[in-house]
């Protein structure tokens, strides 16, 4: 099993599927299956594109890291889709394309070719953005965008002209080889970093988010906010932990501007009255959180973190989006006593919840716990409070959400959930409690990543 | 032989069993919690104190261990028992509950965890179990009037679990391991920090000054039975930490003593400052409320000083008062809290200016309710006399000024209010609205309450059996035991016998009771045959002679009782306008910002490496 085909399968589709709107939807479930179930078949090891070996050709590398995001991304890409897609039809062909460009995100060992995928699943961003119908939005993102991807440009051109290569790990070797100096590579880097915060969503280079995710749909919500996200995420603590040198200035950068937006992110969303707007404010946070781990040089908790904060991510915005559509608002005063009339989907959006605050019995607590005791063991005290801090202030504001979602005060909006919704939130719930408790292959799986970086 | 871990999980299974049952029938799930919660006391009582032993080893869930000590096996039997006592009430109410199956599950799950926080010895655990009866307990509360209360509770119980985990995370970086006898051993510059931060999360958990804030609106605002419990209960595990930073953790800092006096560590010191501090609140504050359950929380918190205080001093004599003080106070405010309950469930409300002369529907209620009082202002023959007795003596002896005035004035303040809600609730005239339709609470509500009672009365005259388990404690922190008989108590500055004294309370309960027969009846009349300055008075309630009782006294701190309150909401609103003045400033809908913001980073990096 060929890990190209992840890529190649979607976007060979993608084009067929244009041929035929009637069958598109279908083409895209069954690719998107296919996907999680090649998974499985892929074997460990470098895959070099048309016979030219690294560090010439593009090669594909395929470890326990990207195969775990691989499995996370195409697992909640396909229950995105599988829920959805019978009302965006017409995002089929764009959602395989989009396919594409995560897989080989998550694969892809050249970093000019991660421009490319980046430049994919932005655009294919931007088109399934306009199932919101707010076009302002949609183009203020296009331009944040834009100028991010832009900035990676610059900065790879850069890299490029002062080492001569693209291919990450060579990159990396060259970088220590040549004895150039943190300072030398700081310039690139931080352009790098910033064209990529546009897209994982740090402040403050993100200010398309409030417009996408505070108007999101069933479809757009969690699929920019759980599947998008973990891609990004994990190709930052991709290139964080296995190309980036940081000089002391450049890492202080990354520090402010990764503990402003953890901070700054769930002051936001303390701050929020609407439903969709404290969850990605909260996001914000939680990239944050993900990116400051993946800098300490943690890329088997970070990719954890990611996960856990992917599948969470997904349950809330799924359940708020839908929520939302049938009620015609998302302000918390008027979705109250909600789950009182839906107890299964309430459970499931509270274990959630309890999950993204670090609540023992779910897998947020294992994560975070982990995430404690490793910064302590680096003797790093700072990250640990200021995440102890944000999560006093997050736990206040989701038991907040929580409470008015359960006790009715008043009359109770109408809100009906089909069947398949219910199941995959139950199951997901199952899932969290499930590694909450039985948290040690997850902690062998960091400890095996944090062996590969 | 009985396992910590089985009993533990029998309470899971029992809690899983109870949901499912009422689901069908409420009040078959929460009978179910009265056996489970039943049979965790007696399996813990009978095992830990018995001639049979313990057993400690996890078989199932083996990614933490457990260790039966004295000190967590004596605050889970008291912990076990107010949550068995309690749950007898729980069918009574389920009804009225909006999730009742859920609340019969995390009933039970509340108190697996709290056995949980006991019994481990791996202090990551400690945190898992803290937390997870954090959010178990967090929603039962909103089952009972208030959405706000929750909040609340949650914000303040993060803030001191995420204070133990930072002190869990210190002892583990300094001493390499996470085992809990690892913070005696502890020495290091760390430990200060340590103590401190397992103080917040002692005061947080106890509602003590200044994170009291809690305390009250959940203790108001819950099912009556959840009140009982955190009063009784989940409270406790607050003096568990208390002792842990206070007593366990070796010395943290230099002496604080003056002329052979006071001999205290400065941090100590200051957590006694802090226990004086909370006295003193919580005594004021009690003063004021209208609301029985209101004012019974604040007299929680104001014990839950005493617990500090005593802690903080570090030698035998006050470390047994405090222990003995947490068994005296659980048992004491469990049953005042389940007598108001039982009026609250006749008459539905719990302010005292609406209610009057229960006690001639609820004598039984009255007569707990009295005994509870008298236990907690400190009055012999009760639990709290002899666990104050103890605290006094230690507080004088070590030549606390300013901690000796604040304890007796809590303790004289107590007076003031305990005897409130008992003149204005039981006593007086009986209210019209509640005449026809109040009765005494059924039998098997009775009976845990009366059984509390007894009990209070018990433990403050025949002191043996506390002294025993106490003195098992006291011994395995490292220090003498203080010496003890069946109903002597030897202290420092000379003997108290209980026995003695409650013989001669009970004559002069006697001889009252005997000049109460023979002299005159005293004449009923109705409560609107009253006239004041010559005005017939039409709105009853401004009768009531608890309405604004303690006004004179009031209007001296009237401005000062809400500080703390103001600054927290001072704080939360600060954190939301930097959230909204960052939304403004970050998220105005301009791409042109974001690239501003660009530039000014690159701007930055180049300021610090190349220029």
């Amino acid at each position: 099993m060929n890990a190209v085909l992840l890529i190649v399968i979607p976007l060979l589709v993608a084009f067929l599927s244009i041929l035929s709107k009637k069958y598109a939807p279908y083409l895209l479930l069954v690719v998107s299956l296919f996907n999680i179930l090649s998974i499985y078949f892929l074997k460990e090891g470098i895959i070099s594109i048309g016979g030219f070996t690294a560090p010439y050709g593009i090669n594909l590398i395929v470890n326990s890291y990207s195969i775990a995001g691989l499995f996370i991304v195409n697992t909640l890409f396909f229950i995105v889709v599988a829920l959805t897609i019978s009302q965006y039809r017409k995002m089929s062909s764009i959602l395989l394309v989009a396919l594409a460009g995560l897989n080989g995100l998550l694969l892809t060992g050249d970093l000019f070719n991660l421009f490319v995928f980046i430049e994919i699943v932005g655009i294919s961003a931007y088109l399934l953005t306009t199932t919101n119908h707010k076009p302002l939005s949609t183009f203020n993102y296009l331009v944040a965008g834009t100028v991010g991807s832009v900035l990676y440009l610059l900065g790879l051109i850069i890299l490029y002209s002062m080492f001569g290569t693209l291919n990450m790990a060579d990159m990396h070797a060259k970088i220590i080889a040549s004895g150039a100096s943190a300072t030398a590579v700081s310039l690139p880097f931080l352009l790098m970093f910033i064209g990529l915060s546009v897209e994982a969503k740090l402040l403050p280079f993100n200010a398309w988010v409030k417009g996408i995710l505070g108007n999101a749909n069933k479809l757009s919500g969690p699929m920019l906010a759980s599947v998008f996200a973990a891609a990004i995420a994990l190709t930052v603590g991709r290139l964080l932990n296995g190309v980036f040198v940081f000089s002391d200035t450049l890492g202080l950068i990354v520090l402010v501007v990764v503990l402003f937006s953890i901070l700054a992110g769930e002051a936001m969303a303390y701050a929020s009255t609407k439903a969709r707007e404290i969850l990605l404010f909260s996001s914000i946070a939680q990239a944050g959180i993900a990116i400051a781990v993946f800098f300490m040089g943690l890329p088997g908790l970070g990719l954890l973190i990611v996960g856990a904060n992917a599948i969470t991510k997904l349950v809330l915005f799924m359940v708020i989006t839908h929520i939302t559509e049938q009620v015609g608002s998302d302000e918390v005063n008027d979705l109250q006593g909600i789950f009182s009339e839906n107890k299964v989907i309430g459970v499931g959006f509270t274990v959630a919840s309890l999950s993204v605050l670090g609540l023992p019995l779910f897998v947020g607590f294992v994560v975070k716990l982990n995430v404690l005791v490793a910064l302590f063991a680096k003797d790093e005290m700072l990250l640990p409070i200021v995440i102890l801090i944000s999560s006093v202030i997050e736990g206040v504001y989701f038991v907040k959400l929580l409470i008015k979602l359960w006790y009715k005060d008043g009359d109770v909006k109408q809100v009906s959930f089909d069947i398949t919704m219910k199941y995959v939130v139950v199951v997901i719930a199952i899932v969290l409690v499930f590694f909450g408790v039985v948290s040690g292959d997850l902690l062998d799986l960091a400890t095996e990543i944090g062996g590969i970086y | 032989m009985a396992n910590v871990e089985m009993i533990m999980l029998m309470l899971i299974g029992f809690g899983i069993l109870a949901y499912l049952l009422g689901k069908f029938n409420p009040k078959a799930g929460s009978i179910v919690t009265i056996v489970a919660s039943f049979l965790s006391f007696v399996f813990l009582a009978y095992y830990g104190y018995g001639t049979e032993t313990l057993d400690a080893t996890a078989n199932v869930l083996t990614f933490t261990t457990y260790n039966v000590t004295q000190l967590g096996l004596f605050f889970a039997v008291i912990v076990t028992f107010v949550f068995s006592m309690v749950s007898f009430f729980n069918p009574f109410y389920i009804e009225k509950i909006q999730y009742n199956a859920a609340y019969s599950m995390l009933y039970l799950f509340a108190l697996a965890g709290t056995i949980g926080v006991f019994f481990t010895n791996n202090m990551l655990y400690l945190f898992f179990f803290f937390e997870f009866v954090v959010w178990t307990s967090l929603f039962l509360i909103p089952m009972g009037q208030s959405k706000k209360a929750p909040v609340w509770y949650f914000g303040f119980s993060a803030f001191g679990s995420f204070s133990l985990l930072l002190a869990v995370l210190l002892v583990q970086n300094v001493t390499g391991t996470f085992n809990i006898e690892s913070i005696a051993t502890m020495s290091s510059g760390y430990n200060i920090t340590v103590l401190l931060l397992l103080s917040i999360a002692a005061l947080s958990k106890l509602g003590a000054f200044p994170f009291h804030i809690w305390l009250p609106k959940v203790l108001k605002n819950s099912p009556d039975p959840i009140s009982a419990v955190f009063s009784g209960g989940l409270e406790k595990l607050g003096a568990f930490v208390a002792v842990l930073g206070l007593v366990k953790l070796g010395s943290s800092s230099a002496m604080f003593s003056i002329n052979g006096y006071i001999n205290m560590p400065y941090a100590n010191y200051f957590i006694a400052i802090l226990g004086s501090m909370t006295i003193v609140f919580g005594t004021l504050m009690a003063i004021r409320q209208d609301d029985a359950k209101k004012l019974l929380a604040y007299s929680s918190m104001s014990n839950g000083g005493y617990i500090l205080v005593a802690f903080a001093m570090m030698n035998s004599m006050s470390i047994t008062g405090g222990l003995y003080h947490v068994v005296a106070h659980a048992v004491a405010s469990t049953a005042a809290f389940l007598a108001i309950g039982a009026v609250h469930r006749v008459t539905g409300t719990t302010k005292m200016s609406e209610l009057g002369g229960m006690i001639h529907k609820m004598p039984i209620s009255y007569l707990v309710y009295l005994i509870a009082i008298i236990s907690m202002a400190g009055i012999p023959p009760m639990g709290g006399f002899i666990s104050k007795w103890m605290i006094f003596q230690s507080v004088i002896d070590n030549g606390l000024i300013f901690v000796g005035i604040a304890t007796f004035f809590g303790s004289i303040g107590s007076f003031l209010y305990v005897f409130r809600p008992l003149a204005a609730l039981f006593l007086g005239q009986e209210l019209p609205e509640h005449r026809d339709h109040t009765k005494e609470a059924p039998i098997v509500m009775l009976v845990p309450m009366l059984i509390l009672s007894g009990l209070s009365v018990y433990i403050g005259v025949h002191v043996k059996v506390i002294m025993g388990m106490i003195s098992k404690v006291v011994e395995e922190l490292g220090y003498i035991a203080v010496p003890y008989s069946d109903f002597i108590i030897e202290g420092i500055n000379g003997k108290l016998n209980a026995g003695l004294i409650a013989l001669m309370f009970g004559i002069g309960v006697g001889i009252a009771f005997i000049i109460f027969i023979l002299l005159k009846k005293s004449k009923k009349v109705g409560l609107m045959d009253t006239y004041t300055a010559g005005n017939f008075i039409y709105t009853e309630s401004l009768l009531h002679y608890s309405l604004d009782f303690y006004a004179p006294l009031e209007r001296l701190y009237e401005k000062e009782s809400k500080i703390m309150k103001k600054f927290y909401v001072t704080v939360a609103n600060k954190v939301r306008e930097f959230g909204a003045f960052v939304k403004y400033f970050f998220f105005a809908n301009k791409p042109e910002l974001t690239v501003f913001f660009i530039m000014l980073v690159i701007i930055a990096l180049l300021w610090g490496e190349i220029l």
